[in-house]
């Protein structure tokens, strides 16, 4: 074989917006499916799991809870990447998956805050409080609204993205400071009970429900993100075409 | 069946439910409305560059 045909696929591949649809047509389906069979199966084993002796029944908030708030960190994971990818790369793509996944990352920040409250008030008496877990969840809420408002502020394309991509960058600092505010500071919020060197700190019939959540939260976010960054692409496509019909209209 | 917690655990789960069947719908329905959009210019005789 030459060395035409051996060509190692890259990333810089799927900077051709129509070969990253046709990729993202084949994928959307296949992690639908597997996202709908994890939720099926985890919320089975979660609501046939017995109840925590301490949660009582509450536990059950935990399998919702807990997938949200990974998700909402993985999250902004993926938009650091992607603003990294603009910055230092420039690749067409990274742009669009940073604003296709602000809106997605809001969702599940808002679900991590709603599902927590609703845990805490039955189990720590408060649907609040300003401890550092809860308060640095509440900033990357409002990180994420900066964010979409700031990606619908600014007109010009190469500009907003690398305003965007600074402000994601600037914004991640937050990242580490939720991971580590429970063993930082002394939070109401309890510390890492499954991500621990040594064995979780859970019994496995709340530890597979979960991480089946957990799964199926995780692959929900990359469906809904592809889904997006199809949006996304087929959007620059329509005011491509829009812009080019007005040029056309003005030489007329 | 979830005891004295339903009025905590019932809404946990329905709010997540709506959440994230909203974003799927919304996310499809914008889909269909720009797939229509672009057959409605191609229609017109608009074409990308990189269709000609």
């Amino acid at each position: 074989m030459n060395e035409t045909t051996t060509k190692r696929k890259s990333i810089w591949d799927y900077a051709n917006p129509t070969r990253f649809l046709a990729l993202a047509d084949r994928l959307i389906p296949v992690l639908g499916i597997l996202t709908a069979f994890c939720f099926a199966y985890g919320l089975y084993l979660g609501f046939t799991a017995p109840e925590d002796y301490q949660q009582g029944s509450t536990v059950l908030i935990m399998f919702i809870h807990v997938p949200a708030a990974w998700v909402a960190m993985m999250c902004y994971g993926v938009m650091t990447m992607s603003a990294i990818g603009t910055l230092v790369w420039r690749h067409p793509l990274a742009d669009i998956s940073l604003r296709a996944a602000a809106a997605i990352g809001a969702s599940f920040t808002f679900l991590a805050l709603l599902t927590g409250s609703l845990w805490g008030k039955p189990m720590w008496g408060t649907y609040w409080v300003w401890d550092a877990r809860l308060t640095s969840f509440l900033v990357l809420f409002i990180i994420y609204l900066g964010i979409i408002a700031l990606a619908k502020a600014i007109e010009e394309p190469t500009m907003a993205a690398r305003s965007l991509a600074i402000v994601t960058l600037i914004g991640s600092i937050n990242i580490p400071i939720i991971k580590f505010s429970v063993d930082w500071w002394n939070t109401l919020h309890q510390p890492a009970s499954v991500s621990r060197f040594a064995k979780p700190a859970m019994d496995v019939v709340f530890l597979y429900p979960l991480l089946l959540m957990a799964l199926g939260y995780s692959l929900c976010f990359f469906t809904l993100h592809l889904m997006n960054m199809r949006n996304e692409i087929l959007k620059r496509r329509i005011r491509t075409m829009k812009m080019g019909a007005a040029r056309m209209a003005e030489r007329a | 069946m979830f005891g004295e917690h339903a009025a905590f655990i019932i809404p946990s789960y329905a709010v997540s439910a709506l959440v994230i069947i909203a974003m799927c719908v919304r996310i499809m329905l914008q889909y269909k409305a720009q797939q229509r959009e672009i057959a409605r210019l191609e229609k017109a005789g608009i074409k990308r560059r990189s269709a000609k």
